[in-house]
């Protein structure tokens, strides 16, 4: 009995010894201080020059929990939400066409470029105030109806014909396949002065980060055209899918 | 060379509430690019447009009972204010019903647009401009869920002929609301063989509004079953959550050992020329 109890004593002792601190996260804000409850072997940040592994080792019954009004996410690093907010970026905005020389196409460039959260999808919808006109005289330049004289707004069909006038643009890129087979497809902007409505030029149902498509903008004017300096206004309108 | 370049934040907000409430939502307004922004807001009705989320602002009514108003001190809807390079600017959205408002939905996109400049340019200029926008969904109830019916549509599985390898399985198909409300698409597809489960998909949670469908995609993947697979007789079962209270579809259909059918036979056809040319 007496050489138990000193057994039992002994034992104590050296797990008193050994004893090891137990490593919980904690996380912390301005306003709340949350206890990690997760009794994980190891957890963490590791980095190194070109990685960083995070990493939950020992989650007791790891995997998502739904319910109305709050989600665990038990576990799996490789399940974290990127929080990706709705951004949308147009590059240049001023589309300078310079001196307009007929029957040789004139074109610019500038970059849609879109990111849209978890779950959201987006479109990206175009829309001129009105045809190029000159301030004024109030002389236009038409929209291009294509070389085969089928596109539209809504359509797009080859320009590369140097006898073929007006204006118009391609988009290439990211979600941009159903509306523009490739590079020499162009379409009209829709014309709010007329009634037209905006139309989608670039989509995609599922979440993105920083897709983007060049357009391209062309004129291409016949030796008729009255002299002048043509303007409009272009908007972009960028939406989540809801 | 000036650009665009604008976060929106939160993209959508979906509300359940009682008439006669209002709510308030705060908004973030960040300008990305290194030059300062002039801006404006605008609230516009929608309509669901298609069947993957795309939305439509010509045919829409604004709700007659619903009152927007932003609740900053200097500002409302439709009045001009300059955001700075590399900023951010909170606008808080007030949002009102009237106590006789109809027990149903309203869709509203909520926009922050940039002014457009005037310029006086000596050469031919386009100039563009951008438009973000943030959906809302209200649902306008006397309860906190309110009771939805819906149904699965269209359901198809492709390719028609199917091979125990090289194409992929898809599934596809519309799920209809045939309610005042809108759901999530809340549920599961079971492909089943034998009475073994061979693979469960979970559907995307998206939403689908009164009165119209949307097409089922699945989380993380395509709603597909990759070969090789076991030729045979497979069940497939979409069932939604129990609340939404549709009727769960069932199908099937056959894998067949098609490839390694004409394989064999190109094999066999082969020995027998080489026998045959022998011969000769």
């Amino acid at each position: 009995m007496k050489t138990k109890n000193v057994l039992l004593f002994l034992l104590l002792i050296l797990f008193l010894i050994n004893k090891k601190n137990i490593l919980a996260q904690t996380f912390d804000s301005t306003n709340f201080h949350i206890d990690f409850g997760n009794f994980n072997m190891t957890s963490g940040k590791k980095t190194s020059t070109t990685y960083t592994l995070t990493d939950t080792v020992g989650q007791n019954a790891p995997g998502q929990y739904d319910s109305t009004g709050y989600v665990v996410k038990a576990g799996f690093q490789y399940i974290y939400d990127k929080k990706i907010p709705l951004s949308f970026e147009i590059s240049s905005l001023d589309l300078a066409f310079g001196n307009l020389v007929p029957n040789i196409g004139s074109t610019v460039t500038n970059t849609l470029t879109i990111s849209t959260p978890t779950g959201h999808g987006y479109d990206i919808l175009a829309i001129a105030n009105h045809p190029l006109k000159t301030i004024g005289t109030n002389s236009t330049i038409a929209d291009t109806k294509c070389d085969s004289g089928t596109c539209s707004e809504s359509v797009s069909a080859v320009w590369t014909d140097a006898f073929t006038y007006g204006f118009g643009f391609n988009a290439n890129g990211d979600g941009t396949s159903s509306y523009f087979t490739n590079s020499t497809h162009f379409r009209q902007f829709a014309d709010n002065s007329l009634g037209e409505t905006a139309k989608i030029i670039m989509s995609e149902n599922v979440p993105v980060e920083d897709h983007s498509a060049l357009i391209t903008y062309k004129i291409n004017i016949s030796p008729l055209q009255s002299a002048g300096t043509y303007e409009n206004s272009i908007n972009f309108i960028a939406v989540p899918k809801y | 060379m000036a650009d665009f370049n604008l976060t929106l934040s939160p993209s959508q907000i979906e509300y359940v509430l009682k008439p006669g409430v209002t709510i308030i939502q705060a908004y973030d307004v960040t300008n990305n690019s290194d030059y300062s922004i002039t801006l404006n807001t605008q609230l516009l009705p929608w309509i669901p447009s298609g069947t993957d989320g795309s939305v439509n602002y010509n045919q829409a009514i604004s709700n007659p009972n619903i009152e927007f108003s932003l609740a900053n001190s200097d500002l409302k809807i439709g009045q001009p204010f300059i955001l700075n390079a590399n900023s951010k600017q909170q606008i808080v959205l007030k949002i009102k019903t009237s106590s006789n408002i109809g027990l149903a939905d309203s869709y509203y996109t909520f926009f922050v647009f940039q002014n457009q400049n005037i310029t006086n340019s000596k050469e031919t200029l386009s100039q563009a401009t951008g438009k973000i926008g943030s959906h809302i969904l209200l649902t306008v109830s006397n309860t906190e869920n309110p009771k939805v019916e819906s149904a699965i549509q269209n359901f198809s599985i492709s390719p028609k002929i199917k091979d125990v390898f090289f194409r992929p399985i898809t599934f596809n198909g519309l799920v209809k609301n045939n309610s005042d409300f809108f759901f999530k698409t809340n549920g599961k597809i079971y492909i089943t063989k034998n009475d073994k489960t061979i693979k469960v998909l979970d559907l995307d949670q998206n939403n689908v509004l009164n009165h119209h469908s949307r097409n089922i995609t699945c989380q993380n993947s395509s709603c597909s079953l990759n070969p090789p697979l076991w030729p045979g007789h497979y069940l497939v079962k979409v069932s939604l959550d129990s609340s939404l209270n549709a009727t769960p579809y069932e199908t099937s259909f056959y894998v067949l050992p098609i490839s390694p059918i004409l394989f064999l036979l190109f094999i066999t056809g082969i020995i027998f020329g080489l026998k045959f040319l022998k011969k000769k």
